[in-house]
């Protein structure tokens, strides 16, 4: 068979992953992106890597155009039809403020009010009627639209989930009317209630969808040109993959489709090694990304916000994001205190020691400082060959003199800020969601993961961290290991006792046909079609539920005892005589592909690894440590910190008092000594 | 001096601790009010001074400071109780919510517990959480006619919940009495007390890292690092006398207006808030305690200087002048249900005040009042439910940009209910909910308009409505107009009138078919709307946010052509025509 190769286009960087028998790796590198047209930077990947048309049978790919797209207000130019009353539904989200403190600041809507239309029709919470259509207002407000030069038409009623009749009969009066619009209805995109949310979420598939469509056509059309036939999938937000040629139908579902790749590999890399509960750290040059996998599951949030008064309610993986990466900045407040970030270098002008005209002290200066990063063999930069050193030193001085410390130690301090700020971010996210984060393995990645996550396993707590293989280019690890995979989602809004188990059935049942006629949709080979069902439950009056899995065929009964249990394991306790509501029913339907990424178990012989050289490296004070070469750590090496591994895409410390290891898969585990 | 970087991280940890503490009273709390708008604090207190170490930053802005002056007053208690270390003994919890002593109302319960290291009072940790109902005439508290605290429901005076570890149970069944809600009262008492077993945790676990003198020597040093921080804020704002003036309409009880009168000095680094000549006490609800006013005055500063931490350091720079016996200082049997509106105008003067000295910095009056219309009545299963629309409204415009739509109020971050989701749970129906046209202050960035709602009875309800801002507007600033004033209305029996009160009214039967038709205020408009780019006042024209007239009269703009589309017509300006005719109104 011809091999797998994973391409992650992230804002900076893209990255490639290559597998020949999609299981060894065969290659890994980075290459520029290239915003202006994110697909160039993919075929300029394939080009670097050497790969031949006949080398890929298959191309899996993450990328940021959606996110990017929204947070830079790069859409179509859509309408929205709303039920009458209603037209600001977009514009006033659910009374909120962009941050807690300060109220300065305003919203640009993705479809502005000029743009948003009402038509008289209304339906109640049980989807009957209460005022009905009139088509010839359809044709007439589908005649003044025409006047307005509109890409896409999105149409979102009341309690259109109940019953969607409305917005069905608006799309056939539209597309009757000018069939070159792309007409979004919200209960096709999302079928559960929150009027806003569900607005919101087909604004964003309205607004995407001709962007994201031009996009894969672009991207199938430049592979083709290279000669690359090769079947080409996406990552989507909830880790699953979507063909390239449905892309523009899915374009609200592939934002932040690259984090979510990451997360699958870490899982899943995690769960090889025989860890299921997970806590992953991604650390680039802007920003850490933290999530939580339990039982090998990443966690998924129902609602994500893409920017203020912008949630998308689809199944997303939940992972979520501070401001401290390489690039953070130093500084002291008012008060005198140091503080690292959220203000970021960026790419330009970057660190102080990147050459480019920096000239306050970074993170990454920091680890230059200490020696923690080669300075010799920068990572990811091409316009230099050693990095600026003494620079990052002066920086470091001038910051150092305001506080009484010298210069490594302020390096020192900078990095146990930031550290301090990523562990307290990671323990929040565990406590936010009830577990106690010792109880969890750190997979580190990301360019400056594993430089930095020895310190946030220690400050945290984690007893063992696992760095990954190829920590620096996961995502595009991830895009080649993950399935396909449609969610589905229908409102209940009833109490469990009262629900018909026929209408549960039926409606799980009709999930399943249309995930599994996606499916077939594809065109993609899958060995397997893993069907699971959710109920989102909670008690009367509570608005955070629960995700429950259940099987269809159920009883109200077995579901209100499954609840009972989830809730118990989540809270601790169960709240007796109040009902349980079924808030919605839910079903992924997963296409499983033939041997994605099924990596087997090495042989392990330990022995103590062989360092490549020795180079004073900073901890608490000049130490001459081993330098590992991370191509000649075989399974069952072992080694203790402090200690620094270089490969590639990434340096990984080793803290004194740390211990490492080699296990079967490559990866390296890493744990507190006895007694430290 | 202390080492920086230990003083860097024991901050940090200090923080994490209090905000874990948010977290998890949010996740355990069964009240929604908590779980759903975080309606709780956390905080690590000084034992003796009772100053701010640490505040959670998950929970509402209106405690900021709040938690201090209640903690302090809880000192005070507890010293003339006697015994242990300034009365403090461990295993002890401290319960209160008379509003007198630990501000807002008496829906906010707060605990206080002291942490021992070896025996010796170290801090006390406080927190304080929403609870959904105390008793009292009107179900959830608002009764905008009370004429005394006892008609808002039960107070509970500092009282220890757990003297020396023993649970005190009576306390507990007296309160549960005494409420319409007691399993979930109980269940947040609960909650409440358990977030102290991980707060004293981590308190511990710092002071195994760092030793006790390390870490009281880092708190001391981290309040007058605050308090720099404070003063070089000040600093730069000019030195001088700000006076402001503003109005209740009244108290939902007496129809005459209440002023409220702020003098703010700026000397150096230092602030003083007066509040002499603002008016005696309300009969009716419209009053808070001046806890709630002082840190109404921070979460203004706050809103204008983000950066500003929360602690006790901070806090020192600024000086109070309440007068005893007005409504920002009530007193025992003063009702203080109202605290929803008084605490916004606060934040209104404060701005004003502040707008004179650094207008680039200040934005114009936000929508300044809560107005909370509370509806309750039966189900069809004939289950009791009280459903509560708080108001949302427009921002005021600031130097860079316009007010936002739909904001919530500045010393909250509560939510307003999906309209979907209200149509499941209550037997009201939406006529409307949707920007209010023409309602933000005009000027050369607008103010944000207000928001319109209408809700129609299904079946019989009451309906209370606790508002304010229909006399007076909120105000613009740097030459900006004022806001459209609040408007309420009730459709009964096909009659549309307005409470006598204009925005406050206590349980209004409504029969199925009628309506209540709310209004907010928008945000004041900042500059001169004459200097408001045309293309900006063609796109709210287009927009429907103003029509023609304001155009025309307020920004001063000439019409080119109007072209109809649908039932709207597009309207193009004449940029030529519009410069000439400002000038001509400008050099008037």
């Amino acid at each position: 068979m011809a091999g797998v190769a994973g391409i992650d286009v992230g804002g900076t960087f893209t990255d490639l992953f290559y597998s020949r028998d999609g299981v060894t790796v065969d290659r890994v590198l980075k290459v520029p992106s290239t915003p202006d047209d994110p697909a160039r930077g993919l075929m300029d990947a394939l080009a670097t890597a050497g790969l031949a048309p006949a080398d890929v049978g298959l191309i899996l790919h993450g990328t940021t155009i959606a996110t990017n797209a929204v947070i830079e207000r790069r859409g179509a130019r859509c309408a929205l039809i709303t039920t009458a009353g209603f037209r600001d539904v977009l514009e006033l989200g659910r009374r909120d403020r962009p941050r807690m403190y300060g109220l300065t600041g305003t919203h640009a809507p993705l479809i502005p009010r000029a743009l948003r239309w009402e038509l008289d029709e209304r339906m109640d919470h049980h989807g009957t009627v209460l005022r009905a259509l009139d088509d010839d207002a359809v044709r007439q407000l589908a005649h003044t639209l025409r006047g307005q030069d509109v890409e896409a038409v999105v149409v979102s009623f009341l309690h259109a989930y109940a019953n969607p009749a409305h917005e069905e009969r608006v799309r056939a009066v539209l597309l009757e009317a000018h069939n070159g619009w792309e007409v979004v209805i919200s209960s096709a995109v999302v079928r559960e209630y929150y009027e806003f949310e569900r607005t919101s979420t087909a604004a964003v598939q309205g607004y995407l969808q001709p962007l994201v469509a031009r996009y894969a056509a672009n991207l199938q059309r430049m592979l083709a040109d290279a000669g690359h036939t090769a079947p080409t999938l996406v990552m989507q937000s909830n880790g699953g993959l979507v063909p390239l040629a449905l892309l523009g139908g899915r374009a609200a579902n592939i934002v932040r489709s690259g984090p979510a790749a990451g997360v699958m590999a870490a899982a899943r890399i995690a769960q090889e090694a025989g860890f299921d509960n997970v806590i992953t750290g991604d650390m680039g040059g802007t920003s850490y990304d933290v999530a939580v996998v339990l039982e090998g599951q990443p966690r998924v949030a129902d609602t994500t916000d893409l920017d203020f008064r912008i949630p998308l309610r689809l199944p997303m993986l939940d992972v979520h994001t501070i401001g401290a990466g390489g690039g953070s900045i130093a500084g002291l407040d008012r008060g005198g205190i140091l503080q690292v970030g959220p203000r970021s270098a960026g790419a330009v002008p970057g660190p102080v020691c990147f050459g480019r005209g920096g000239t306050e002290p970074a993170v990454t200066d920091a680890n230059a400082v200490l020696s923690r990063i080669n300075a010799q063999n920068p990572i990811g930069l091409t316009h230099v060959q050693e990095l600026d050193v003494a620079g990052a030193r002066a920086a470091m001085a001038t910051l150092g003199q305001r506080i009484g410390l010298g210069v490594e130690q302020t390096a020192e301090a900078i990095l146990t800020v930031v550290n301090q700020r990523m562990a307290g971010r990671t323990r929040l996210l565990s406590v936010e969601q009830g577990h106690d984060p010792r109880d969890f393995v750190l997979v580190a990645f990301g360019g400056a993961g594993p430089l930095h996550g020895a310190a946030i396993m220690r400050e945290v707590g984690i007893r063992t961290m696992l760095i990954p293989p190829h920590p620096g280019v996961l995502c595009a690890l991830g895009c080649a290991i993950a399935d396909l995979r449609y969610d589905s989602s229908q409102t209940i809004e009833q109490p469990t006792e009262a629900l018909d188990p026929a209408f549960a059935t039926k409606t799980l049942a009709a999930q399943t046909a249309e995930g599994q006629a996606r499916l077939r949709e594809g065109g993609v080979a899958v060995t397997e079609v893993v069907v699971t069902h959710v109920a989102e439950m909670s008690y009367a009056g509570q608005i955070h539920t629960l995700r429950v899995p259940i099987e269809a065929g159920w009883t109200p009964a077995r579901m209100a005892q499954a609840f009972g249990d989830v809730y118990r394991q989540e809270y601790g306790n169960i709240l007796p005589g109040i009902p349980a509501m079924v808030v919605s029913l839910k079903t992924s339907v997963r296409g499983v592909r033939p041997g994605a990424g099924q990596r087997t178990a090495g042989p392990v012989t330990p022995h103590p690894a062989t360092a490549a050289r020795h180079r004073p490296v900073y901890f608490g004070g000049w130490t001459n440590t081993p330098i590992y070469d991370r191509a000649t750590l075989l399974p069952g090496a072992t080694f203790s910190g402090p200690a620094i591994v270089e490969q590639a895409d990434t340096t990984s410390v080793i803290e004194p008092g740390m211990a490492a290891r080699v296990d079967a898969f490559g990866n390296i585990l890493v744990t507190l000594e006895e007694g430290a | 001096m202390m080492d920086p970087v230990t003083l860097a991280v024991v901050r940090g940890a200090l923080e994490q601790i209090t905000d874990e503490m948010d977290l998890r009273l949010i996740r355990a709390a069964v009240s929604p009010i908590i779980s759903e708008t975080n309606d709780c604090a956390h905080g690590l207190y000084d034992p003796v001074t009772g100053e701010t170490i640490a505040q959670g930053g998950y929970g509402l802005p209106q405690f900021l400071a709040n938690m201090q002056w209640t903690v302090q007053r809880v000192i005070a208690v507890a010293a003339a109780h006697g015994g242990g270390q300034g009365g403090f003994h461990e295993g002890d919890l401290w319960m209160l919510n008379d509003p007198y002593l630990s501000g807002t109302h008496l829906n906010d319960v707060v605990l206080v517990s002291p942490v021992f290291i070896d025996g010796r009072l170290f801090a006390l940790f406080a927190n304080t959480g929403h609870w959904m109902d105390l008793g009292g005439s009107v179900p959830g508290g608002w009764a905008p006619s009370a004429t005394e605290i006892h008609q808002e429901g039960m107070i509970i005076p500092p009282l220890k919940l757990y003297d020396r570890g023993v649970y005190n149970a009576s306390l507990v069944q007296l309160i549960k009495a005494n409420v319409r809600l007691p399993a979930q009262v109980e269940g947040d008492l609960a909650a409440m007390t358990n977030v102290f077993g991980a707060g004293r945790r981590g308190l511990l676990a710092l002071v195994a890292k760092y030793g006790e003198a390390t870490l009281a020597g880092c708190i001391a040093e981290m309040m007058d690092r605050s308090e720099a921080q404070m003063r070089s804020l000040i600093t730069d704002i000019p030195d001088g006398t700000y006076r402001v003036e503003d109005w209740f309409d009244n108290d939902g009880v007496d129809d005459v207006p209440l002023r409220v009168v702020l003098t703010l000095t700026v000397a150096g680094s230092d602030m003083h808030f007066d509040f002499t000549g603002t008016a005696p006490a309300a009969r009716g609800p419209m009053n808070i305690s001046d806890s709630t006013t002082k840190s109404m005055c921070l979460v203004a500063l706050k809103h204008v200087f983000p950066e500003v931490p929360v602690n006790g350091g901070a806090f020192r720079p600024t000086r109070f002048t309440i007068p005893t016996r007005t409504i920002l200082a009530a007193e025992y049997p003063s009702p203080v249900g109202g605290t929803t509106d008084v605490t916004q105008r606060v934040v209104d003067v404060v701005f004003a005040a502040l707008a004179q000295a650094i207008p680039l910095l200040v934005p114009a009056a936000p929508f300044g009042t809560t107005g909370v219309a509370t509806v309750s009545g039966r189900k069809a299963d004939g289950g009791f439910y009280v459903a509560v629309y708080p108001y949302p409204g427009g921002y005021g415009a600031s130097h860079g940009s316009d007010g936002l739509v739909n904001g919530t109020p500045p010393g909250s971050m509560a939510k307003f209910m999906s309209v979907e989701m209200s149509e499941h749970r209550y037997p009201l129906r939406f006529d409307y909910y949707r920007i209010r046209e023409g309602s933000g202050g005009a000027g050369r960035h607008r103010g944000g308009c207000g928001t319109a709602y209408s809700i129609t009875a299904l079946a019989p309800c009451v309906v209370s409505v606790l508002g304010d801002r229909v006399d007076h507007q909120p105000p613009g600033i740097e030459g900006g107009g004022p806001a459209a004033p609040n408007e309420v209305r009730f459709v009964t029996g096909g009659q549309v009138w307005t409470p006598p009160f204009r925005s406050k009214a206590e349980k209004v039967a409504l029969a199925a078919g009628d309506s209540v038709r709310l209004a907010s205020p928008g945000g004041g408009g900042y500059g001169n709307p004459l200097l408001r780019p045309v293309q900006a006042v063609e796109d709210d024209l287009n927009a429907g946010l103003i029509d023609r007239h304001e155009a025309e009269a307020a920004y001063g703009v000439v019409v080119a052509a109007t072209i109809p589309a649908g039932d709207r017509s597009h309207v193009t300006l004449d940029s030529a025509a519009t410069a000439q005719r400002r000038a001509a109104t400008l050099t008037i």
